[in-house]
């Protein structure tokens, strides 16, 4: 019933009125941009994801509902006290949340089956979006874009929305933080001895559970700014979280379970995917990703920049 | 030695599917009683038609009330089961299915868009159960996959086209036109409507790009757009996608470079667009500020909905508020259940109710009523942030509606 109907003749996809490789060329740029950008957002949700993974071995289906937190936290702050206080306030809140959640309920499941993980954690994330549901209204909601960033800017080869590069930005700087934070600080230390061995950075002395609840709390800060940041650029809802999460999974597939730098490139490649589809062949361009994740999964079943499966005794 | 139990990379997959899976199934109350009649309300309560489908839920349970407090139908007071339908063709289907055989529905009505419509449709039909569609506009409904037990008093894609032809002539000219549309029934059939409406006066369609249902980013299509420099941007989508769509629109500079047209909106879309909705044109079957004013139905209805919940009604939950008289209407006159008596009251019957005079087509079971023309104006202007829009012109249903020498509608015998 949701068959393609007749189009008149023409191409069921968009292609400049000229029709030819040359123009679609000249997209090419434009859409290229579109496309980092778009797996930016991507970047940011899953590396929280893997990062928890790779730290807590847990399968946090919740992520998408810090996502939604953060959307409606920043919204609520924004409209009082301006965006960059909603930028502020809402990782802070969703860290807290998220701490609260891990020493309350989660670090009882840190042990149990992933199966168990996943229900736990799809439990709160169900329990989550209703309670917006319940308080917030099921109406999409959304933030107008400070008005210095509400213009499209010339870059020569295409136009973009301000706002779109100023989020751009600002999500490189924070993936670099997180990334000397691993690399060059004393919990990135046992964060990443951790992710190697835990049990040995037990042994040796290491304040993992600390660790693991710093990186936890990371993690979902970073879903919450995100989800605060792009208020602006998508109108928020309850449903909000589960439509980033699904896709924010296959970006970890493809780049590999709780590797860093494989989120970064699986978020981009899906980014890229997305957009460059959406100029040859739009209607595939949500099947697509699912696609390179099956792709993936077949050539490297353990994801680009992922390590094999290690069975421990 | 403490062994962790850790997910293996095919436990993660597998239970990740198995998660996303469950979050798919809708749930379904019902508390049936004695002498009390199930009617099946199918409308999304989550996914990109929420807001619509929250709103229509509202005013079927407002209409539920108001008639369940003077007697109920024929005696029998009237239960509801509900499901949400999140805008999915077949967990709109397995709803319906559930509604009829589980809980006895006899009517199903609701729904959000032509896909879920046509596929309940099917459905009912089999089901001999009777189908109040309300919100869906793509024209298969009533045209190409016509049925029998199956009723649709909202307008359709080619009523609103062609209530719109002279005003998109006269304020938006021939022009290149860049078309980003919803890719299912209801984006090609407003797709084709408009097409054949302003083409053969010179408009050039310069493309036009299918976006899957529930799509929250449009800026590669928006960038291709702002590429292509259009005279005019239509964008066919609607609720939450519209509102998305708009919004990254006027991000990317075109609500200036290129005049807007939204071929379908209700209150909510124009709400979540704010002053991105300024200037738009669009279409709707009930515009609460305009028909208050005129119709005393109107204005009790819109006064009910208000006081209940506090904000007015949408055009969606109009159509589903009379749709649930015009059901208990037809059923008294028929003084039975029976589907086949309940239609045959129906086709050709005329009534007024919140609209002025309207009846119900016999040959297709499409309702002809009038089709507005309406122009958006900033929230500045605007008495509460639902009242979105000025009348440009009200058309006469008759004359914009498909006629049956065109029609693919070939309805059942019974």
């Amino acid at each position: 019933m949701q068959g393609p109907a007749p189009l008149r003749g023409r191409p069921p996809f968009a292609l400049p009125e000229d029709s030819t490789i040359d123009a679609i060329l000249s997209q090419l740029p434009g859409q290229l941009l579109d496309g980092f950008v778009r797996g930016l957002v991507y970047v940011a949700i899953a590396l929280g994801l893997t990062i928890v993974f790779g730290m807590l071995r847990l399968v946090n289906f919740a992520h998408g509902a810090f996502y939604a937190i953060g959307a409606y936290v920043g919204l609520v702050v924004a409209e009082r006290y301006g965006l960059a206080a909603g930028l502020i306030v809402a990782p802070l809140a969703v860290a807290l949340f998220a701490v609260v959640f891990d020493r309350v309920l989660l670090r009882f499941f840190y042990d149990k089956e992933p199966t168990a993980q996943i229900l736990v954690t799809f439990g709160v994330a169900l329990v989550v979006q209703e309670s917006l549901r319940l308080y917030f209204g099921g109406t999409t909601r959304s933030f107008p874009i400070p008005a210095a960033l509400s213009v499209p800017v010339n870059l020569g080869f295409t136009q973009y929305p301000a706002y779109r590069l100023a989020f751009a930005v600002g999500i490189v700087a924070i993936v670099l933080l997180v990334w000397l934070f691993i690399q060059y600080t004393s919990y990135g230390l046992i964060v990443r001895a951790g992710i190697r061995d835990r049990t040995m950075v037990q042994l040796l002395g290491g304040n993992v559970a600390l660790a693991s609840t710093i990186v936890f709390a990371l993690g979902a800060g970073l879903a919450g700014l995100v989800g605060a940041a792009a208020s602006p650029i998508y109108s928020v809802d309850p449903d909000t979280g589960f439509s980033f999460l699904v896709p924010s999974f296959v970006v970890v597939v493809i780049g590999g379970l709780g590797s860093f730098w494989g989120a970064v490139i699986g978020g981009l490649i899906v980014g890229e995917l997305q957009s460059l589809t959406t100029l040859v062949l739009p209607a595939a361009s949500d099947v697509v990703i699912y696609v390179a994740m099956a792709l993936v999964l077949l050539v490297r079943p353990s994801g680009l920049l992922g390590e094999s499966e290690v069975i421990r005794g | 030695m403490n062994v962790r139990l850790k997910p293996t990379r095919g436990q993660f997959i597998v239970g990740g599917l198995a998660a996303s899976a469950a979050v798919k199934f809708a749930s379904i109350n019902v508390i049936a009683a004695p002498k009390t009649l199930v009617v099946g309300l199918n409308v999304p309560q989550t996914g990109p038609y929420s807001d619509q489908g929250q709103d229509q839920l509202r005013a079927y349970r407002l209409a539920i009330a108001e008639i369940n407090a003077k007697g109920g139908v024929m005696g029998m007071q009237i239960e509801e089961s509900v499901g949400d339908d999140q805008t999915k063709a077949p967990v709109a289907v397995e709803n319906a299915r559930r509604m009829i055989e589980r809980d006895g529905a006899v009517m199903i009505t609701g729904g959000s868009s032509t896909g879920t419509a046509i596929a309940v449709s099917g459905l009912c039909q089999e089901k001999k159960t009777i189908f109040m569609a309300t919100l869906t506009h793509g024209d298969e409904t009533t045209d190409l996959n016509c049925h029998y037990h199956t009723f649709r008093r909202y307008n359709n894609a080619h009523m609103s086209a062609q209530a719109l032809a002279k005003t998109l002539l006269a304020k938006y000219g021939t022009g290149r036109w860049f078309h980003i549309t919803a890719d299912y029934a209801w984006g090609h059939s407003v797709f084709d409507n408009l097409t054949s409406v302003v083409e053969p006066k010179g408009a050039k369609t310069i493309a036009n790009v299918l976006m899957p249902l529930g799509t929250t980013d449009f800026s590669s299509a928006l960038s291709q757009a702002q590429a292509a420099k259009p005279d005019v941007l239509v964008i066919t989508e609607f609720g939450k996608d519209m509102v998305n769509a708009l919004n990254q629109s006027a991000q990317f500079g075109l609500t200036k470079s290129a005049k807007i047209l939204v071929p379908l909106a209700d209150e909510y879309m124009a709400k979540g667009a704010g002053d991105n909705f300024d200037n738009v044109v669009t279409t709707a079957p009930f515009y609460y500020k305009y028909q208050s004013d005129k119709y005393p139905e109107a204005k009790r209805f819109v006064d009910a909905f208000v006081k209940k919940y506090n904000s007015p009604p949408s055009n969606g939950a109009e159509c589903a508020y009379v749709d649930m008289y015009q059901w208990k209407g037809g059923i008294e006159r028929a003084g039975s259940l029976d589907p086949k008596a309940f239609i045959e009251k129906m086709e050709g019957f005329h009534f007024t109710a919140t609209k002025g005079p309207e009846y119900w087509r016999a040959w297709d079971h499409q309702g002809i009523n009038t089709v507005m023309v309406l122009e958006g104006v900033p929230v500045a202007g605007r008495d509460d942030p639902f009242a979105f829009a000025k009348v440009l012109e009200v058309h006469d249903g008759d004359a914009v509606a498909i006629q049956q020498s065109t029609s693919k509608c070939k309805i059942e015998d019974s």
